[in-house]
């Protein structure tokens, strides 16, 4: 088996490391395409400026032929992945979750979240893996080749996001916001609910990505971050599919929307239906004495 | 400069139906219309504006029995239609019932040079019911065209696109020379909703539907895909009181005998 790898981060090491493990091919040789610095865990790493849309196009003549081609679910993977596969015409299945030794066979969510479908494993295949569903680790030194490739796109510049280094996915307890709240600063009663239970905050897509009210790391989601704590409290959250799927690992859900028919009671084991507004600071105050804080 | 935008009816995802193994039922779920192709569409309408440009509408009827799904698959085009194109060019087959990247995107390349060729192509990021984001990419490699996706902002240059787009950590300015396939997020505008006159006048706009055999492609081999509900347990429980502070205690009763809460 022979597997070439693109990563255009060192954290994803651990997910495909993990992948290959349980998919049975620890033997495997090992090639790794990356913008950043591996030192180790690869037979060969070939060095590039940047994961371009074509960079394995590019790159395809110098390297050779893989069995599977791996990368993380990354943005900037997932396009260049699949343009290097689209090329080959060869199939690719995305934010796989699980590998079936046994029954040869590959997982992925559908449905956002809701349904899950099984695909053959066969070769030549590209995939790219899930973050956060595997771990693993394999030693080797590899031998480092520095290319020199210029894509066929344009970087103009660069913008940082602005990011407060919060760690929802590994959060006990997250408390959600959602287009329930009308103003930036009513997330101060769910800052302080969280300070309270000694939780974080986290948020649906539209407070992240549309109000820009809180940074993209406390996004929940099928396209931002999962949550595997013991609680997960959704306030003014409807219940969106690729908003609560995300929340499938968290012991117990408790729901807090005014509208009695939101689908997010479906997805609750506590549901309360009332105004947030009325029932935050009434909530609050009896916490804060029941808990003694 | 003429645009097209590649449209997927995508299966409802809030309307699973399973049989009582827990296989989903694909061939009676709805289809609708997936949800960030609007904004794909409304972009394109913008640049077919300022440009005096023609906006096609692709599309590949992927879920099966065709029979069952395609006044389903009809009313998605006609939406499409309604939000700015103007003419539609489609594929409905038999022998298609599976969502598979490799193989929609080599009908829609198919389609794409045949029909009208414009030099830009929009998608949404993903679909609503694979959520996959490959097939812009595939596509764009199928056609021999660039990419970009996750694309929040799109400005159309002389020959190029200058794009603003997601790459997780940070966002990237591209210029994008064209031909190119653009994938676009969901906030990168907020469509409109059509008026009654463009929904009337979507049904006299030319929507054509041809099959694998028209495209000179062969039948897909139907690769028959194990689909399962994802089952979670929740207890649902409504809390109910005649106070909110009646409300209130219960739930942090509740909250403590689950053990998630600490007294
Ligand atoms: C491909 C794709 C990927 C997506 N990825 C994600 C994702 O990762 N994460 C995500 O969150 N979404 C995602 N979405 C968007 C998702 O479909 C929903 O649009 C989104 O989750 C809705 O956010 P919301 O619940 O905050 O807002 P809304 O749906 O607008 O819900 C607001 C809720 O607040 C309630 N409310 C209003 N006022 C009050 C009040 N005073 N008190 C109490 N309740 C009140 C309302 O009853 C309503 O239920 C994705 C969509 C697509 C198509
Ligand atoms: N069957 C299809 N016909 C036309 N366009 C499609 C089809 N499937 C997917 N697309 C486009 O590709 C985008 C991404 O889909 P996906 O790769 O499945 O996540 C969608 O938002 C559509 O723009």
């Amino acid at each position: 088996m022979k597997v070439l790898v693109l990563l255009d981060s060192n954290k994803y090491v651990s997910d495909i490391h993990g992948f290959i493990m349980k998919a049975g091919f620890s033997d495997a040789s090992l090639v790794a395409v990356s913008n950043v610095e591996v030192s180790e865990g690869f037979d060969k790493v070939y060095r590039v400026g940047d994961v371009s849309s074509d960079i394995l196009v590019k790159l395809g003549s110098e390297i050779g032929d893989f069995d599977l081609y791996l990368a993380p679910h990354s943005k900037k993977c997932i396009e260049a992945l699949s343009f290097y596969a689209g090329s080959r015409g060869i199939p690719i299945v995305t934010e796989v979750t699980d590998f079936s030794i046994d029954e040869g066979r590959i997982y992925r969510n559908i449905l956002s979240g809701r349904g899950l479908v099984s695909y053959k494993f066969t070769t030549p295949m590209a995939i790219t893996i899930a973050t956060g569903k595997f771990k693993g680790s394999i030693s080797k030194t590899p031998e480092i080749i520095n290319m020199d490739i210029s894509p066929s796109t344009q970087l103009l510049s660069t913008e940082e996001k602005a990011f407060g280094g919060v760690d929802i996915e590994n959060a006990d307890i997250v408390v959600g916001v959602g287009r329930g709240f009308k103003a930036k600063e009513d997330l101060d009663m769910a800052f302080e609910l969280a300070k309270v239970l000694g939780g974080e905050v986290g948020c649906s897509r539209p407070i992240a990505a549309d109000y820009h009210w809180l940074d993209e790391d406390r996004w929940i989601g099928i396209s931002g971050k999962k949550i595997r704590g013991k609680l997960y409290i959704a306030i003014g959250i409807s219940g969106a599919p690729q908003h609560i799927m995300a929340a499938n690992d968290v012991k117990v859900i408790v729901a807090i929307n005014k509208d009695k028919n939101a689908p997010i009671f479906e997805y609750a084991d506590y549901g309360v239906v009332a105004d947030l507004y009325q029932f935050l600071p009434v909530f609050l105050e009896r916490l804060k004495t029941r808990l003694g804080v | 400069m003429d645009v097209g935008v590649i449209v997927k009816a995508a299966l409802d995802v809030n309307v699973l139906r399973s049989d009582p193994s827990g296989r989903i039922s694909i061939e009676s779920i709805p289809l609708v219309i997936s949800e960030y192709d609007r904004n794909a569409i409304y972009e394109g309408a913008k640049i077919c504006e300022s440009t005096g440009g023609k906006l096609y509408i692709y599309s590949v009827l992927t879920w099966g029995p065709m029979e069952r799904k395609l006044k389903d698959f009809e009313n998605v085009i006609r939406e499409a239609l309604a939000l700015g194109g103007e003419e539609a060019f489609t594929v409905v087959d038999k022998s298609i019932n599976s969502s598979e990247p490799m193989y929609t995107s080599e009908i829609l390349a198919k389609l794409i040079s045949k029909y009208g060729s414009p030099k830009l192509i929009l998608a949404g990021e993903a679909s609503t019911d694979m959520t996959s984001s490959t097939l812009a990419p595939y596509l764009a490699a199928k056609l021999g065209y660039n990419v970009a996706t996750f694309v929040k902002e799109l400005k159309l240059g002389d020959g190029y696109v200058e794009v603003l787009r997601d790459a997780d950590e940070r966002l990237e300015r591209l210029s994008v020379s064209l031909p190119a396939v653009v994938s676009v997020t969901g906030e990168i505008n907020t469509p409109r909703l059509p008026t009654l006159i463009q929904i009337r006048r979507a049904f006299r706009k030319p929507l054509h539907k041809f099959t694998l055999a028209d495209l000179g492609l062969s039948p897909i081999m139907s690769r028959y895909e194990d689909y399962k509900v994802v089952t979670v347990k929740r207890k649902n429980v409504i809390i109910e009181d005649e106070s909110l502070e009646g409300v209130a205690d219960k739930l942090i009763e509740h909250l403590i005998q689950e053990g998630v809460v600490k007294r």
